[in-house]
């Protein structure tokens, strides 16, 4: 397998530099650009597997480059951004971008999005469309967003480790998954308490889908993992 | 727009002034005039005329001599005559009884070259009916009659309906008063919700001078927000440019080899990210205004409490599993973090807890810390506070914590209580009013 190619969109000169040689450390092939041309022209000469890209660019901005991106290709975006609120994050993930990744951030934690980018793309199934959201006892879980509403419509906030586990057991409902396979599934996006055992994120899990005192629709297969047992309807 | 021309806030007054004297100057007159309308009991005004027959009759036939005697003869209880050369002075504060005299004339035609004349002596004090009538030689009687004019009991009565409509218009100025001084009101109260955040565009109304204020009150305020804006934006833009240098100082360091000099300095890189972001939070900054919306308040802080007891802070949550509020979900989230984030700083337990009361919901944090010395509970929670005792030392970032935790709570219209606990530490309660749609 060849290394990925990233196409890194940033305007700040030293900034484009240092995170290409942060990459290019790390084993990727590097193709920076600094505007919105140069990264269609990059864009168009050879195959990209992943685009780093800077929410404020001169002229076009990250957020309508990621638009226009998205109506020509599926290729994983991770926008990098030196606006870090929540709904920042999620107008981005809203657009179609994969990841979001706050300035200032470390190599190490630049690798690791990106891995776990690549690597989602890999094992789940590509999306189809940015408001992708998925209906299970009255629950709707928001993929886009990442985010969990309640049957009376309240969101029920969730940790990135949460959101993922949640979404094993949406992809898989009403099938056993073994604990290993959870663990496996989870990893995909590194982030909060990603060391926590799997049995304490499903518990958490569980306490935040019991209402009104019914219990969670999770049950544990004894010996062997989990099973979300009702139905999912995607829509 | 055009200007609708005005008398001003002293020419309306005055102009109310006017009116209502004006008013009540017409009231009072023509209830003087009415007492010429007076009821009169009609047998005793015939009689009244007969008298007056005879009395005229029978003093003209004596001699001059002989009149003063017959005229004192002819006086009763009730009719009291004098005979007399000249005539009488008039009566000044007299009201005349035209309707009276006419029906008099009617009923005794004799009396129609008499000069008759009737008055009301003093209205309002007694039912006295006086009048003259002349002889034909030219010389004066003079009459008083009782108990002729009965009207409206005369006495009390008639004070009382005559202050009726000086109250009412006493009552009509002052209504008059308050319906113009109205957009001052107005204003006050737009000033105060300016005063707490809100905008308010006062509509232009009342008169010249309050147009005026209000107009420039309105100008103020404009340019009070593009102020702010300008200021807070300039101070976002530094913000956000900042991280820019910071990301490039984290990536070489990252490339250093020093693992000391590396930790060092990513915890002043953190450190700084850390003062950046709570200034963007104070200013808003950051983001567009956020929108209420329904969130599981007791979910969110159970998962903030399992993040720092997954970073290995002794935190525990006491409350229900589920409670769900309508507010601002990221803005309360930074809040309740600072909260907590403070309490783990200062302290090494720490309680979170939940109550859902009928009319509100209290989140309390407690920790086992020093606690804020009683004087200075209130500094703590402007912005830039820092204390000058231990626990300000130590503290990092810009010392905005707890006031961008008093402004959320302010804008879900909560109210932030910090006290010291009596075992020791620090308790801050944050109490949110259950708004009607929250309710489910």
């Amino acid at each position: 397998m060849t290394a990925p190619s990233i196409l890194l969109v940033e305007d700040d000169p030293p900034l484009r530099t240092l995170t290409a040689r942060a990459l290019q450390e790390n084993g990727y092939v590097v193709r920076p650009a600094a505007t919105a041309p140069e990264m269609w022209a990059t864009f168009e000469a050879g195959p990209i597997d992943l685009i780093l890209l800077d929410v404020m660019l001169p002229g076009t901005s990250g957020i309508d480059l990621c638009q226009m991106i998205r109506r020509r290709s599926e290729v994983p975006i991770i926008f990098i951004s030196a606006r870090g609120s929540e709904t920042d994050r999620v107008v981005g993930l809203e657009l179609g971008a994969d990841d979001y990744l706050a300035k200032p951030f470390s190599t190490r934690e630049l690798v690791a999005r990106i891995r776990a980018v690549l690597r989602r793309g890999g094992i789940e199934q590509r999306r189809t469309t940015p408001s992708d959201k998925a209906g299970f006892d009255g629950w709707t879980a928001d993929f886009s967003r990442r985010e969990l509403y309640s049957p009376s419509g309240a969101l029920i906030p969730l940790t990135g480790a949460e959101f993922d586990l949640l979404a094993s057991f949406l992809g898989h409902p009403q099938r056993v998954i073994s604990r290993e396979r959870l663990i496996e599934m989870s990893r995909a996006r590194i982030g909060e308490s990603s060391d926590r055992s799997v049995d304490v994120l499903v518990s958490r899990l569980r306490r935040k889908l019991s209402i009104d005192g019914r219990p969670a629709p999770i049950i544990t297969i004894r010996g062997v993992g989990y099973m979300l047992n009702t139905p999912v309807s995607r829509s | 727009m055009l200007a609708r021309p005005s008398l001003g806030l002293l020419g309306r007054i005055v102009a109310i002034i006017l009116l209502t004297v004006t008013i009540e100057f017409a009231a009072s007159t023509l209830f003087y005039e009415r007492a010429g309308e007076f009821s009169i009991k009609e047998d005793e005004a015939r009689r009244l005329a007969e008298h007056l027959v005879i009395v005229r009759r029978l003093v003209s036939e004596r001699p001059p001599a002989e009149r003063p005697a017959i005229a004192r003869y002819l006086s009763t209880d009730r009719y009291t005559v004098h005979w007399q050369r000249q005539a009488p002075p008039p009566r000044t504060l007299a009201a005349e009884l035209r309707n009276m005299r006419d029906q008099v004339v009617d009923w005794e035609p004799s009396l129609a070259d008499s000069g008759l004349q009737l008055q009301l002596a003093s209205p309002g004090r007694h039912d006295i009916v006086v009048g003259t009538i002349t002889l034909p030689d030219g010389t004066w009687i003079d009459f008083k009659m009782h108990g002729l004019v009965t009207g409206w009991g005369l006495r009390l009565n008639r004070i009382f309906l005559a202050l009726v409509p000086a109250i009412a218009l006493a009552v009509l100025g002052g209504l008059l008063v308050r319906m113009t001084l109205r957009p001052l009101k107005t204003l006050g109260e737009a000033a105060e919700r300016i005063g707490r955040g809100e905008r308010v565009v006062v509509r232009e109304e009342g008169p010249g001078e309050v147009r005026n204020l209000i107009r420039a009150f309105n100008k103020m305020q404009d340019q009070i927000s593009r102020m702010i804006t300008d200021r807070t934006q300039a101070l976002a833009a530094v913000g956000h440019d900042l991280r820019t240098p910071l990301a490039r100082l984290q990536l070489r360091l990252d490339g250093s080899a020093d693992p000391d000099l590396r930790n060092a300095s990513e915890a002043d890189i953190t450190e700084m990210e850390e003062m950046i972001s709570s200034v963007l939070a104070y200013l808003g900054g950051d983001s567009d205004p956020e929108k209420p919306s329904r969130i599981d308040l007791a979910v969110q802080v159970a998962t903030l409490v399992d993040d720092m007891a997954d970073r290995g802070h002794a935190i525990r949550y006491q409350g229900p599993d589920h409670l769900e509020c309508i507010l601002r979900p990221n803005g309360f989230k930074r809040a309740m973090t600072n909260l907590i984030e403070n309490a783990i700083h200062h302290g090494t337990q720490v309680n979170v807890a939940l109550a859902d009361w009928p009319s509100s919901v209290v989140l309390s944090v407690e920790d086992n810390g020093p606690g804020i010395p009683a004087h200075q509970i209130a500094q703590v929670l402007q912005p830039f506070a820092r204390l000058d005792s231990a626990r300000s030392r130590n503290t990092r970032g810009l010392g905005l914590g707890l006031a961008i935790v008093s402004q959320m709570v302010e804008r879900e219209a909560g109210s932030l209580r910090l006290s010291n606990r009596p075992e020791g530490g620090l308790r801050a309660e944050i109490v949110l009013p259950k708004r009607a749609a929250a309710q489910t």
